[in-house]
């Protein structure tokens, strides 16, 4: 169930290896502690490099055995599954009583629900209705001392004791290995239809363009502005654009394009455009996120555009603009107060990150929910203790 | 620990003399929240009123080993403001909206900021706070961070958890820090989703960021009136089948309906209907109409006599009135009122309404239901006369029943008034002994020595458990 590898190297996920249920995540992980022996959680392996590198020698630990749904209410839209489960899976089971998880994280749709809600990784949907952070009503996790703890519970409303769920969801594994969650699920939009509209040439005319839709009478699902190059990679043609998601009863798709078309010309793209997008990260890249308040995308987007040829997008409300890099150079062109979050990069590149330095509490986190630091040891990129 | 005269004139240095509340008539008002029956004397009361006077008053607290317990406006319904033997730190004279950003959607206020009033102050640029509890008139921002705090439109928008952006915090220890980014992605662990709901035992809130909410183009508020409570649940289930997320989707029983009808509430609730579902379905203006009619016709496919829409914003502020005033109606039926928060699995509706209406036969007592049925959230209230022995103890009887009824079919014992005092004894029948014990920790992470809004949420039983067991891991 353990394979000792070295750091930085990719573990291969092995299928029905690794633990089969909670219990066994329990015993690994508290085998782990005796042993002192870190452990590198591995969910299905599609997303290893998608985070930074374990610095720190580790086994892994593969929960790709940890799988399927234990319990789908169709009538309460909530379902809860084990964490080696497939965002794919869930899809499929959700989608036959027209309901989703509208959880659409870039990468593989073979990744683990336990993972997306570990890394807190949101797609195009998180500026609507898609944030880990608030679909996940309840969770199961193994601390690094090898206690199961269940934080929230079934149901999409509970504020019943101090909040484990949003402590461990985008903890990267570094407070608890989540075993299990319970998420809540919507019920798939009458009419789900997107259109694209081409960005102009000048800089002032996308500001202009996107202060234009942000106040427009549309309430999209998702709005990502797209480089040339990125929309070249999902087959929309090279050309910057702007991608705009409806949902919601015909009436009303219909009344928001036709003021979308108003401000702009439309056309029509297939719905799998975001599938492709989701999955158009090119292997060896590294990939950061900048961001700022919303209404400084405009210049964020031209500081990304200065570089030709950049592979690029953006959410429109979350105000955070993706780079695709095979070179840290265009990450210069953004002020020194711009967040940059690494998603994934090679070792060398972490200083072009800048989150904030982890106040005292999150260290004091770490020392309560994994005192000998079993888990993902290295991934936030903090120090051995 | 000083004396009590020493600890006031230490006190009355950084606040003034006239913030710092000793005598018994002036600490009254304070010894009481939202839960009924229950006072709780405290050492005694300091009102700052700058974030500075804030931090050196927890910081004087903390140097002299002295407990607390913060309090906004004193709404609260699970006895999470009540002190005994420790000061009471009350935050509502920090008032200020610091910022309105309207181009990003965002404002940073002080704790001490009434609800309503933020949504009112933004109302100018088309915005609004969204989480709106029933006490919204009173409560204060930093009570509602305390508390995650919902409220009708939550089913919609969500509920505090999801409006907080960024807090700055003096922690119990009197460092200030901030927790979450309002310009940027944070990175870095959920702290203000952890802080969130913390019912007050993480620390004090010096600001808050909030999000703000779009007013919606348009607003269709519905009443629909049936002969069962049954009828009635079955059609909340139908409505959150459909994938329409209205705004919000309330039930009242009959016993709330007539309380209303008779009080100055009367929002003209049919008083023989066995219960109405107020529901609201709001967003742009065009594509709503298919919405309601479609709404409509589920009420009415599931039994209802009536389906009346509001007219105009005066009959709609009317429908509203009658469910947000719900509580201070049952007034007129006994002097005393618990006002019960639990959660169940939306299809358990139909049958734990059921059942709660024979437990409340069985003990002989008179249960109001008024709720917020979309998200499952009960509000089953037991009005009584406090005073009577008998009658107390099977009020207290019938709630731990329905209690444990919610908690089997799958659900919480709080949705939005959290645990407090009230609900400890309840918070084993939801969380192993291990998890109890996780909070704890988490607990101690913030507040080592547990003198922010000492022995609330967790029983103290467990986290002695485990207390013992950090040093020696």
């Amino acid at each position: 169930m353990i394979s000792a590898h070295a750091p930085d190297r990719r573990p291969q996920a092995r299928g029905d290896s690794g633990p089969q249920s909670i219990n066994d995540v329990a015993d690994a992980v508290r085998t782990a502690g005796h042993e002192q022996t870190p452990l590198r959680i591995v969910g299905r392996g599609t997303w290893l490099d998608a985070g930074q590198a374990v610095a720190i020698a580790s086994n892994s630990l593969e929960l790709s055995g940890l799988t399927g749904i234990t319990e789908y209410v169709p009538g309460d839209l909530t379902l809860t599954a084990l964490a080696g489960t497939t965002l794919a899976e869930i899809a499929e089971a959700t989608a036959a009583h027209g309901q989703w998880l509208p959880l659409d994280p870039f990468g593989d749709p073979r990744g683990t629900l336990g993972a997306t809600l570990a890394t807190a990784s949101a797609g195009p949907l998180g500026g609507s209705i898609g944030l880990p952070r608030d679909v996940t009503v309840g969770l199961t996790f193994v601390t690094g001392d090898g206690e199961v703890v269940r934080g929230g519970g079934k149901v999409v409303k509970n504020v019943a004791g101090f909040d484990l769920v949003r402590m461990t969801v985008g903890a990267w594994g570094t407070l608890g290995v989540i075993a299990e969650a319970t998420v809540r699920l919507r019920a798939r939009p009458e009419v789900d239809e997107t259109v694209a509209i081409a960005l102009p040439d000048e800089r002032d005319a996308v500001a202009t363009l996107l202060s234009v839709v942000r106040s427009a009478s549309v309430e999209p699902l998702a709005a990502e502005l797209l480089s040339e190059a990125c929309a070249e990679r999902i087959g929309l043609g090279r050309q910057g654009i702007l991608l705009v998601r409806l949902g919601g009863n015909s009436t009303g798709v219909l009344h928001q394009r036709s003021t979308l078309v108003n401000l702009a010309e439309c056309v029509d793209v297939p719905h799998d455009v975001w599938s492709r997008l989701r999955q158009s990260d090119p292997v060896d890249v590294a990939v950061v996120r900048v961001s700022r308040r919303p209404s400084e995308l405009a210049r964020l987007w031209s500081a990304a555009m200065l570089t030709p040829g950049i592979d690029a997008h953006a959410s429109l409300s979350r105000g955070i603009v993706r780079l695709r890099l095979t070179s840290p150079t265009p990450l210069s062109a953004f002020d020194a107060a711009d967040r940059r979050i690494i998603e994934k990069a090679p070792a060398e590149w972490r200083t072009a990150g800048n989150a904030a330095p982890p106040v005292a509490i999150s260290r004091r986190l770490r020392d309560a929910f994994d005192p000998r630091r079993i888990l993902n040891n290295g991934i936030l990129g903090e120090e051995s203790p | 620990m000083p004396s009590e005269s020493t600890l006031a004139r230490q006190l009355a240095a950084i606040v003034g003399a006239k913030h710092v509340l000793e005598r018994p008539a002036e600490t009254f008002v304070y010894t009481a929240d939202g839960l009924p029956g229950y006072r709780k004397q405290p050492t005694l009361v300091v009102l700052p009123g700058t974030r500075e006077e804030v931090i050196q008053v927890v910081q004087l607290l903390a140097s002299l080993g002295v407990s607390w317990v913060p309090r906004g406006a004193g709404t609260g319904l699970s006895g999470g403001a009540l002190a005994e033997g420790a000061v009471l730190l009350g935050l509502h004279r920090l008032k200020r909206i610091i910022s309105i950003d309207a181009e990003n959607r965002v404002a940073v206020v002080e704790p001490g900021v009434v609800n309503a009033s933020l949504s009112r102050a933004t109302a100018s640029y088309g915005l609004h706070y969204a989480p709106d509890p029933s006490s919204q008139a009173a409560c204060t921002i930093g009570g509602n961070v305390a508390e995650n705090a919902g409220g009708p439109h939550c089913l919609k928008y969500g509920v505090t958890m999801n409006h907080v952006v960024a807090l700055t915090v003096v922690l119990p220890d009197g460092t200030v820090t901030t927790l979450g980014s309002a310009d940027g992605e944070a990175g870095g662990y959920d702290l203000v989703g952890t802080f969130v709901g913390s019912e007050g035992c993480f620390g004090v809130a010096l600001d808050a960021t909030v999000r703000l909410t779009k007013n919606p183009e348009a607003i269709r508020t519905l009443l629909a009136d049936f002969n069962s409570i049954d009828e009635a649940a079955q059609a909340v289930s139908a409505i959150v089948a459909t994938g329409i997320v209205p705004a919000a989707l309330e039930m009242m029983d009959q016993a709330t309906i007539v309380a209303v009808e008779a009080s100055i509430y009367a929002a003209g609730y049919p008083v023989d209907a066995a219960a109405v579902l107020l529901i609201e379905i709001d967003g742009l203006a065009v594509g709503i109409e298919p919405d309601v009619s479609r709404i409509d016709a589920i009420c009415r496919a599931h039994g209802a006599r009536s389906v009346r829409i509001a007219r105009d914003d005066v009959e709609r502020a009317r429908l509203w009135q009658g469910r947000k005033k719900a509580f201070g109606a049952m007034g007129r039926i006994a002097p005393h009122l618990i006002v019960q928060d639990a959660v169940v699995p939306r299809t358990k509706l139909p049958d734990v309404m059921r059942r709660i209406g024979r437990i409340a036969e069985e003990h002989g007592v008179r249960v109001c239901n008024v709720f917020h049925a979309g998200d499952g959230n009960l509000h089953p209230n037991i009005a009584y006369n406090a005073n009577d022995g008998d009658e107390a103890t099977r009020v207290h009887e019938a709630m731990r029943k329905i209690m444990k009824l919610c908690v089997d079919a799958g659900g919480s014992v709080t949705g939005e008034h959290g645990i407090g005092l009230d609900k400890l004894e309840y918070m084993p029948l939801i969380f192993s002994e291990e998890t109890l014990a996780a909070m704890c920790r988490l607990r101690d992470v913030f507040d080592p020595h547990r003198r922010s809004n000492p022995g609330k949420v967790v029983p103290m039983r467990s986290c002695r458990e485990w207390a013992g067991l950090p040093a020696t891991r």
